[in-house]
């Protein structure tokens, strides 16, 4: 909310100056986002321009001589009002114009030369002004400021006004509270409450109240009245907030609006019929509003209307056809009580954001409604003269006071430090809280009436420590407790976050960098990778960001052809993040993409990626958890986001731990640079990292007896699945068999198309001797004969 | 026979080897079954043993002479021949790397580890929640009711699915579910932080539609507003790495706190840096309060005996301010180089 200094003084006795206001309103919770000073433009004065001619070289040019009070100066000037004796604000040469951000550099313009220059209101940020130079209607003396020319001594306030504090979107209501801080004190409302109503209003009301939506409503009827230009300090006011006057009728309703912060509405009472309603709208209702855009209701909407048409939308805009223009001659003015969550609800529908709507859905002051009918009726009679009707009312005004027993130690639980009660009670008294009884412990408090946020003991406590000051509260710092630092030991998720860290340590020092991407999928990746249909987002902002993302995949692919585009040829990336499976399954995981292209280093020879290097580095972050990749039952990967025969699962029971392998070539359509492109996806929440027995590798040779090393090949069916057989020859004898390592695979035509020779290195160890001949063929044959009969082998010799 | 003259020739002779294959030659030639000194040692048997004495004990000397002759020699042959060898085994050591980017970790993931581990000291454990939220945990738990003006401060994501209650499902707007979450899981005394992904539709170079919160909760039977203020100085203190900390709280609003504060921290400008910690300027940090008596009893929380604070903090914020970052869209960009220039490798990290 925007209000200048002499209007808030206009409710406010105070010593104050701008800047000490400002500090004042953030403390008080009404956020000073900017202060608008222009004590700057005092270098800016008023000159007077002596004599003028056309610029010899330029037909639009003059040149003028400008006399600033001390010296004459030769002006170029471009503007349109030119005149000699005109008395406008002069900027010399080297003075920063802020309307255009430039600084003044005296110099030939088409030949003549220019020391300065005339400015207009836009020059000066004042508006948009720029038909031509200012032109000062009072008779300054040349050499007066720019501030006291201009009347730019009164700062200008914006402050944010939180939700709950509808109370404060009138200056008056800004006032009242700076009252409370004793920045001041809150003057009477100034005006004279009109006597003479001498005559019934011919337009009457009736609330249908089909949806409870409008509580009251109050009018009255002004007879002959001369809608003008509105009266000099009205218009600034109006300025001053940046609303445009437009006509004193409209005027007075935006100022009081602003003012006290009671929205009213004034009808053109010839353009409507004698008896208005509200009523709520007819499905596909429509209406041309004063912003003039055409609206279709729908019939939760309340609407003012007489008998034919809709007239205007309750609480949030009026119609353009009912509207007061320069020739209205009689008036209806209303005001009226209307239910907030309807008023926000059609407010949100239609998306209209008005000054109305904004001080309705926050709620009203409910005692400001006969004083707002007071206040605007004076002021019509008093700019527009005519005659004014008796009232004319429909429903009922609940005051509903709210009454509050309060208990004056709450403070100190809540709030940390100790506040006598005759301490609080002052300050209750100061935020015109009515104290009705009261004692050392509690006391029976009336809330004020503008105050509709304040309904219990929480809230009054925050009104106290508000005015006291959070400077006030005394701070500590609890020190943590054993229970909880064994609960953080013991947390599920605190493990889960370490073993973040230890991934993200493997990855990096693995060449692998870290991305974070947008939850999100396109369009496209969501119909490529068959994303759950309960992932759409309803209001994306782009197609790119219509669907929350199943994979990561897709993105990091993306990210890997931007990079590429900027010249990176090996792409690692990883991210840690979530991904959707539908609407109410959210899994964290860690993606990769390894993208390689080409390598043409004849000296830095580095592999491409496979899938077995890949395979590798699944199996170094898996055992950088304390897990072996090994113990996981390996199946070929069924998603369609990788090749269907170079990529694998690693499953423990029925929980999917790794997927990796080669991204699908139907996919890599898409991205055509990233032909070699690699991806992992861990799911690390499914490893059971709570569990104590860390499982060891069984590959520890530590025993001081010689080992011996066997080679073992076999030829196996060609789907044999050789992690089975590694654990199972690892089984046969757990004693001796210290290390089956797999080093070589080969197919051929001569083994037949269903078969495969593979090759394994067996370490045979004794804790208790060195091995003989005898023992060491016994575990040979063991092993031969136990491995054939099993996986159905052939022994390779 | 003269011994002398023997070694002398044996001397002259290993000397002028220059292969190992000579020298092995000559060796023969001495030590070999039918060498020199072999021969000489055969003819001991045909003089007196008194001469045998003084004659062998003679040639067993020159034996070992000449045997030490032949090793040095041959040691010095193999380093001469290995030497020569290496000299053809040079490569071109300047021959440049290739330029590879340095792997990092991302800004927000190193304040995600600070955030936990600072908190962690604390005595906060982590909780955590989806990203898809119901319409009640997100709003109405905590107190926004539909049509609450609070709700417009949020411009939220909507799911095109609803929940039980019918209502779509909305992206979390802020971290606060998490509150709700937790406190209709545990029974209090609740100390958690929830750090994680939150979305509101937009986007500009301060606005990221996606981007990251860290939320604090801490119920028990007294926790109070002044412990709500020391945590959280403390925090920044920490973060931040400043000591001598101006910071300010003023009133605000939000409808799951009462009263509710936001936490600006002094700085200024210094060399057209940010200079945090002192000045005149302020920088609003983070929004909280104590826990709106509304919400514990949403949790069924019996709020007779149980009170607490709960915060709010951006961590993009935070971190952008921590690295002097300026555009938030950065984080997410993917940019290598960014992620190299801004990143922590693994000694920082």
């Amino acid at each position: 909310m925007k209000f200048s200094y002499s209007w808030l003084c206009d409710h406010l006795e105070t010593d104050k100056n701008a800047t000490e206001i400002g500090d004042a309103l953030t403390n008080l919770g009404l956020e000073l986002e900017s202060l608008t000073d222009y004590s700057s433009y005092s270098k800016f004065v008023v000159a007077t321009i002596k004599d003028f001619h056309k610029h010899p070289n330029a037909d639009r040019l003059n040149i003028c001589i400008v006399d600033d009070g001390t010296k004459t100066y030769q002006v170029i000037c471009g503007a349109n009002n030119v005149k000699k004796g005109l008395k406008g604000i002069f900027a010399k040469d080297g003075m920063y114009i802020p309307g255009t951000q430039i600084y003044l550099k005296k110099g030939k313009i088409r030949g003549e030369i220019s020391e300065g220059m005339l400015l207009s209101e836009r020059e000066l940020n004042l508006s948009d002004d720029h038909d031509g130079i200012i032109e000062l209607s009072d008779n300054f003396e040349n050499g007066t400021s720019a501030i006291d020319a201009l009347k730019l001594n009164d700062p200008v306030f914006e402050i944010g006004i939180t939700p709950n504090r509808g109370d404060c979107l009138g200056v008056r209501g800004v006032a009242r509270d700076l009252s409370a801080k004793g920045i001041g004190k809150l003057k009477p409302l100034k005006y004279e409450k009109i006597t003479k109503l001498d005559f019934e209003s011919p337009i009457s009301w009736n609330i249908e109240n089909d949806n409870n939506s409008c509580e009251y409503v109050i009018s009255r009827y002004f007879k002959d009245v001369k809608n003008t230009v509105s009266p000099e300090w009205l218009q600034k006011k109006l300025i001053s907030l940046g609303l445009r006057p437009i006509n004193a009728l409209v005027d007075i309703t935006n100022f009081i609006t602003h003012d006290l912060g009671r929205p009213l509405h004034v009808f053109d009472a010839d353009k409507v019929g004698k008896k208005l309603h509200m009523r709520l709208a007819k499905p596909s209702e429509k209406i041309l509003a004063l912003d003039n855009k055409e609206y279709t209701l729908d019939s939760n909407s309340t609407v003012i209307a007489d008998n034919n048409n809709a007239l205007a939308i309750a609480g949030i805009i009026g119609g353009e056809s009912s509207g007061c223009t320069e020739d209205t001659k009689n008036v209806f003015l209303e005001v009226a009580i209307f239910e907030k969550d309807s008023v926000a609800k059609t407010g949100r529908t239609l998306g209209i954001n008005s000054d109305a709507r904004y001080r309705f859905e926050r709620g009203l002051d409910k005692q400001m409604v006969i004083e707002g009918l007071n206040y605007a009726s004076y002021l019509i009679n008093k700019i527009c003269g005519g005659f004014v009707s008796k009232n004319i009312d429909s429903g009922k005004l609940d005051t509903n006071e709210r009454k509050i027993k309060y208990k004056f130690d709450y403070f100190e639980k809540v709030i940390g430090i100790k506040l006598e009660p005759k301490k609080q009670i002052k300050i209750l008294k100061d935020l015109k809280f009515q104290i009705n009884q009261s004692n050392e412990k509690e006391c029976d408090l009336l809330v004020p009436s503008w105050r509709n946020d304040i309904e219990n003991n929480i809230d009054v406590v925050e009104e106290v420590i508000r005015i006291y000051g959070y400077e006030n509260i005394t701070e500590s710092i609890p020190s943590p407790s054993d229970d909880e630092i064994v609960k953080i030991n013991n947390s599920l998720i605190n493990k889960k976050f370490k073993a973040i860290k230890k991934l993200k340590k493997t990855l990096i020092s693995n060449g692998v960098s870290e991305i974070i991407t947008f939850s999100f999928h396109s369009t496209k990746a969501h119909e490529i990778l068959s994303g759950d249909k309960s992932l759409k987002i309803s209001n994306a902002i782009s197609d790119d960001q219509s669907f929350m993302r199943n994979s990561m995949i897709f993105n990091h692919l993306e990210t890997a052809e931007m990079n590429y585009k900027k010249g990176y040829k090996n792409i690692q990336i990883f991210e840690i993040g979530p991904i959707y499976n539908t609407s109410q399954s959210q899994e964290n995981i860690l993606s990769i993409l390894m993208s390689s292209q080409e390598n043409t280093n004849s000296i830095y020879k580095s592999e491409d990626f496979n899938f077995y290097s890949i395979s590798n580095l699944v199996s170094r972050l898996i055992s950088s958890l304390n897990f072996d990749a090994k113990q996981f039952n390996i199946s070929r990967s069924t998603s369609n986001t990788f090749h269907p025969g170079q990529s694998a699962e690693l499953n423990m029971g029925k929980k999917l731990i790794a997927r990796y392998g080669k991204v699908h070539p139907l996919i890599i359509e898409e991205f055509p640079k990233l032909k070699n492109s690699y991806a992992i996806e861990l799911f690390f929440e499914n490893l059971p990292i709570d569990s104590i027995s860390r499982i060891n590798s069984t590959n520890i040779l530590d025993s001081q007896f010689q080992f011996s090393e066997k080679d073992f090949s076999f030829v196996f069916e060609k789907e044999q699945n050789l992690f089975e057989v590694q654990r199972y020859v690892n089984g046969i004898d757990k004693n001796l068999i210290k290390n089956v390592e797999f080093f070589d695979l080969y197919e051929s035509k001569d083994l037949g198309e269903n078969s495969k020779s593979v090759t394994f290195r067996v370490t045979i160890q004794s804790k208790d001797k060195t091995l003989d001949e005898k023992d060491l063929e016994q575990i040979h044959n063991n092993i031969l004969e136990k491995v054939s009969y099993k996986f159905k082998a052939n022994i390779r010799t | 026979m003269d011994i002398k003259k023997v070694l002398n020739e044996a001397t002259k002779q290993i000397e002028r080897c220059s292969s190992q294959q000579e020298l092995q030659n000559v060796k023969v030639a001495y030590l070999g079954k039918k060498g020199k000194i072999t021969e000489l040692l055969k003819s001991l048997k045909d003089l007196s043993l008194e001469e045998k004495k003084s004659t062998g004990a003679k040639l067993n000397s020159l034996r070992t002479d000449i045997d030490d002759l032949f090793k040095n020699k041959f040691n010095g042959l193999k380093v001469k021949e290995i030497n020569s060898k290496l000299r053809n085994e040079f490569l071109d050591i300047s021959f440049p790397p290739p330029n590879s980017i340095p792997s990092k970790v991302h800004p927000i993931s190193k304040t995600f580890d600070e955030v936990i581990s600072i908190f962690g000291s604390m005595g906060y454990s982590v909780a955590e929640g989806p990203d898809i939220e119901t319409d009640y945990f997100n709003f109405s738990a905590l107190n926004i009711p539909e049509n609450h003006p609070a709700r417009e401060m949020q411009d939220t994501f909507y799911i095109d699915d609803t929940d039980k209650d019918n209502k779509p499902y909305v992206l979390r707007t802020h971290t606060s579910p998490v509150q709700i979450r937790t406190l209709l899981n545990e029974k209090p005394p609740v100390k958690v932080i929830a750090p994680g992904r939150t979305y509101r539709c937009d986007s500009d170079s301060t606005h990221s539609p996606m981007f990251h919160q860290v939320e604090g909760l801490f119920i028990n039977e007294n926790t109070n507003m002044g412990d709500l203020k020391g945590t959280l100085i403390e925090f920044c203190k920490k973060f931040f790495n400043v000591q001598n900390l101006k910071v300010r709280f003023r009133p605000s609003y939000f409808p799951f706190t009462e009263p509710s504060a936001e936490m600006d921290i002094a700085y200024e400008i210094v060399n057209n840096k940010i200079h945090l910690g002192t000045g005149d300027l302020w920088l609003e940090i983070l929004g909280c309060g104590m826990v709106n008596p509304t919400v514990l009893e949403n949790c069924n929380v019996d709020t007779k005996i149980y009170q607490g604070f709960a915060f709010g903090v951006g961590l993009d914020r935070i971190t952008m301010l921590k690295y002097g970052l300026t555009d938030i869209r950065s984080f997410f960009s993917g940019n290598l180089n960014w992620i190299a220039n801004n990143g922590f490798s693994i000694g920082d990290y």
